[in-house]
């Protein structure tokens, strides 16, 4: 059976959508306002134990003595996990590159501060922590490397001996004749950037339950997953488990943003349940414990970068020089975030050709993970301040030397150097509505006044590309293999006509329990609160991944649509069968099965159903009496990469550009936004309210990320942020009230048109900033070049000038 | 360690008794022991303000405050919000379903729990006002656009109903 999966909202089977394109109230939301969602925490279960773990206070040492049999003689203790135990029972994690791997609990040495070294259930949290303090470890200290200047020094300490280097990866990518084109070029402008980490923090920490099975030696894990299949398997690997013996049950989270899933946690709790004879064991990460080392710091890197540029404004090449400093190991899957900007190398230009040489290194910072964006938010604050300098130096309009460079609307699909394709878009006309938006020749009037007044006030116009509907592909050469990401649902009429859908991932935020019964309900012609959205464990759940990569709102339309189309294949057969006539004369349009020729004939999907399930007697031959489909859905026209990275790998190409405009205050160096203004196309909008809310989070997580969160170590590589006192999330008063506005250019390949966006501003945001602060500090001659541009940071800047 | 107190309080309307230690906070009394999991935990020291309830009518940190120090109280949390018997929402909570104030949702409490306050102080708060009430909540997905707006409405449907 050939599958239908429609493109264009126009091919659905009804007179006209009646949600898919509307903003329509979240099925999600009446029980999170209401308080009744089970978030991890929420849940106990009988003979529920708890987990609190000893961290190492050092960066890297090793571990002399571990002595727990106080803590194992406090009243409430069943069970203390150490290195020992994880030795015997598990392996390292698997990371890519493969052999960058820690243990989940550290065994014969700690790589860094916050890594677990001995874990206690006992009969509650308090009790738990009491035990901590009575556990005695000896360390010898060994010499840590703090940056990656100081890990690719020769005769530095290693971090991982086996390895015998700390370089995790170096490799060089070329796209295009690099060297003719900086050759012929008129001007280059060249920089160098340092992106300080910063990270997810989601408000809800990670959290889970495993419970092993000691007779059966099998496992399961309720948590907050943000990708439930991938966690069961690589908990199968670590702890040395048949994969088919490891359920994961996915529950709802308190945001994600990349690094939700606590492998090293789950490991934990699974280790300790088995050592205490199968009881459930909770461990609750606290704020502090992700602040140290959780999952979800992230891109710590020194970028050295250079633009060729001709006389008129084409930039011709880009070349990218990229030290990352991965922390100890690979195990979060920081490193192949590095690779990602491939997808979408050169921006919204027509750059021909292009350069990238990257170096992954491994220091005794705590291990890298992925965040929202996943690499480009760093890329592109490199390339977009580059586009500036370069306006600059040709004393032309930032807006303007992007308009020249731009793809353009007929040049689509395009090919960018680095490989891969780019569905639509139209860029010069998102430049020129947001233009009109900003009433940016009065933003320019304005800050003329400014200037004059001797006023540090400047404007960041910058523009980003967004790949969307993210594919193993564009990571193999970093490491990992396989082309195309699965994701699976089920779609269940029942005899009332009641929809189910089981999908393979749970709540995070994103509204896709919505979308999909948006989605759903347009398609069969049923309400949307007759649809119910439920979470299916990994036992029985169809392949799937989850939250990831601006990928599932896409990805799971894509899939139901598919099933949908299944179900209606069968229902017209089974029609057809009850009419006395053929399938093809049979169609499904606004929830009836109707006959073609005469649509006054007909059936209601809940008839078709109720028929299937309790007339055997008149199903057609070959039918099964299940008015239900399951489908999982893949990217179509995927390929393999080229040894240089080359290939169709993220599915669309959202488009944004952003203009703000901030001052800096010359006594404080506080960078106040006085403007902000965005205008996106990611094609068709299946939830508008959610686009809009994905890409103001985007615009809070950039500010964050441009002007004041930092994961801050001191010179011996000890962290000096452990509460959000320190790390700075940004609050109400920090985050811009945006103007927006959108365009949309379908994606003439994803399902309805949808571009992936849930990434959204990130993307954008920390650029603009950046780009807008020095445009303010351009009449001193300053330039800032490091984020975030805190405060303190631009006080020194403009101080250390004066 | 484990010095126990009786302590007495109200929770939505209910009263309580139980024996708890010392140590306990207030945030794992509600959550662990009356089984009241609206209230969210976000960083255990005072910032994130997902904890946040009312105690004698004005906002607290749940987690700064042990379970000790309400005897007593009478407390509000987001359990309360809803009508207990129809299971309608609060017009609050009405209001951030359709501004779309929320995004994971686990915050949103906090927030709610703030605007109860503020609305209840000031009923038709200007937006610098509302700023300043929400100042102290973080929330990580939204960028506070939406939640703005949602307390905007909030404040126009709860007036309209005490007009009407
Ligand atoms: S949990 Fe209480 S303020 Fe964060
Ligand atoms: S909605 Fe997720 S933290 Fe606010």
């Amino acid at each position: 059976m050939a599958f239908d999966i429609p493109t264009r909202t126009e091919d659905l089977p009804t007179d006209a959508p009646r949600f898919i394109g509307k903003t329509v109230n979240r099925i999600e939301d009446p029980a999170l306002v209401s308080g009744t969602v089970e978030f991890i925490d929420n849940l106990s279960l009988p003979g529920m134990l708890h987990c609190a773990i000893l961290r190492s206070p050092h960066p890297h040492a090793r571990i002399t003595r571990i002595d727990a049999s106080a803590a194992l003689a406090l009243p409430g203790v069943e069970a203390v996990l150490t290195g020992e135990d994880v030795a015997r029972w598990c392996d390292p994690c698997f990371t890519a590159p493969e052999g960058w791997g820690n243990y989940c609990l550290a065994v014969g040495k700690v790589r860094f501060v916050g890594e677990p070294v001995v874990a206690v259930a006992a009969s509650s949290r308090y009790v738990a922590e009491d035990a901590l303090e009575l556990i005695q470890v000896d360390y010898a200290l060994l010499d840590a490397v703090a940056n990656p200047d100081e890990a690719m020094a020769p005769g530095a300490p290693v971090v991982f001996e086996e390895r015998r280097t700390n370089v995790i990866q170096s490799r060089t990518y070329t796209w295009g004749e690099v060297d003719r084109v900086f050759a012929a070029a008129d001007r280059i402008v060249s920089r160098q950037f340092r992106w300080n980490r910063v990270g997810a923090n989601p408000t809800e920490t990670f959290g889970c339950i495993c419970q092993w099975d000691l007779a059966d030696n099998s496992l399961i894990c309720r948590g907050a997953y943000q990708t439930p299949r991938f966690m069961a398997i690589g908990r199968a690997a670590s702890l040395r488990l048949p994969a088919n013996k490891v359920k994961v049950v996915s529950h709802a989270q308190g945001g994600g943003f990349g690094g939700k899933g606590g492998p090293r946690g789950t490991d934990i709790a699974a280790l300790l349940s088995r050592k205490s004879g199968g009881r459930p064991v909770k461990y609750i990460e606290d704020r502090m414990e992700y602040l140290l080392a959780g999952g979800g710091q992230s891109w710590d890197r020194y970028y050295d970068a250079a633009l060729a540029v001709k006389a008129d404004g084409t930039v011709t090449g880009f070349k990218v020089r990229l030290v990352d400093d991965q922390g100890a190991g690979a195990e979060g899957y920081g490193t192949i975030s590095a690779a990602k900007p491939l997808a979408a190398f050169t921006g919204n230009y027509r750059i021909e050709a292009a350069f990238y040489d990257l170096t992954l290194v491994a220091t005794n910072r705590a291990p890298t993970y992925p965040y929202r964006g996943y690499g480009p938010p760093p890329h592109n604050l490199v390339l977009e301040s580059l586009m500036d300098v370069a306006a600059r130096e040709l004393a032309l309009d930032p807006a303007e030397l992007r308009r020249r460079n731009y793809i353009r609307p007929e040049q689509f699909p395009y090919t960018v150097p680095s490989g891969n394709e780019y569905d639509s878009g139209n860029y010069a006309a998102v430049l020129d509505r947001v233009l009109e938006l900003a009433d940016y020749r009065a933003l320019r009037e304005t800050q003329a006044q400014a200037r004059a007044e001797g006023r540090l006030v400047g404007i960041g116009v910058v523009s980003t590309v967004e790949p969307g509907v993210f594919d193993w592909n564009a990571y193999a050469t970093v490491g990992v293999p396989g082309v195309g990401v699965p994701e699976g649902v089920k779609v269940a009429v029942d005899v009332f006509g009641n929809v189910t859908v089981a999908v393979g991932f749970n709540l995070q935020g994103q509204g896709q329990f919505t979308v999909a019964a948006q989605v759903v309900a347009d398609y069969l012609g049923v309400d949307m609160n007759s649809v119910k959205v439920t979470t299916a464990s990994t036992d029985v759940a169809l392949p799937h991944f989850g939250q990831g990569g601006s990928r599932l709102g896409v990805a799971v339309t894509g899939a139901i649509l598919g099933a949908c189309d299944k179900l209606r294949q069968t229902f017209c057969r089974v029609v057809a069968h009850v009419m006395h006539t053929d399938p093809e004369q049979i169609e499904l349009f606004n929830g009836r099965l109707r006959m073609k020729q005469a649509p006054e004939h007909g059936m209601s999907i809940a008839e078709v159903a109720g028929l299937m399930l309790s007339r055997s007697d008149l199903l057609p031959p070959g039918v099964e009496p299940c008015p239900e489909a399951t489908f999982v859905w893949v990217s179509p026209n995927r390929n393999q990469p080229d040894d240089q990275g080359r290939c169709r790998s993220y599915l669309t190409a959202a488009a944004a550009t952003h203009v703000v405009q901030v001052e800096i205050d010359r006594d404080t160096g506080q960078v106040k936004i006085l403007g902000y203004y965005i205008v996106d196309d990611c094609g068709t909008r299946l939830n508008p309210a959610s686009v809009e809310g994905q890409l103001q989070g985007g615009v809070a997580q950039g500010v964050g990320a441009a002007l004041y969160e930092e994961y801050v170590y001191d010179a011996q590589c000890q962290p000096l942020v452990s509460t959000f006192v320190d790390y700075l999330v940004p609050t109400i008063h920090e985050v811009p009230m945006t103007v927006k506005d959108h365009l949309v250019t379908p994606s003439p390949v994803a399902p309805l048109g949808a571009k992936g966006c849930g990434e959204g501003a990130i993307h954008t945001t920390p650029a603009a900033l950046l780009c807008a602060i020095n445009d303010a500090l351009a009449p001193l001659g300053l330039e800032c070049r490091e984020t975030p541009a805190s405060p303190q940071r631009l006080w020194k800047l403009l101080h250390d000038q004066a | 360690m484990s010095t126990r107190q009786t302590i007495r309080l109200t929770v939505n309307g209910k009263p309580y008794e139980r024996e708890v230690e010392a140590r306990l906070t207030l945030a794992d009394f509600i959550r662990h022991e009356l089984h009241l999991g609206g209230t969210h935990v976000g960083c255990e020291h005072g910032i994130c303000g997902a904890c946040t309830i009312l105690i004698d009518g004005s906002s607290a940190r749940a987690c700064l405050t042990l379970a000790v120090q309400a005897d007593g109280a009478n407390i509000t949390t987001v359990e309360g919000l809803r009508n207990r018997e129809t299971g309608q929402l609060h017009p609050i909570q009405q209001a951030f379903v359709e501004a779309h104030g929320l995004q994971c949702g686990f915050c949103t409490p906090g927030f709610m729990m703030t605007t109860l306050e503020l609305l209840g102080e000031n009923p038709d708060p200007s937006d610098d006002e509302i700023k300043e009430a929400l100042g102290g909540n973080l929330c990580r997905c939204t960028g506070y656009q939406s939640i703005l707006d949602s307390v905007r409405l909030a404040a126009r449907r709860l007036q309209s109903a005490s007009a009407a």
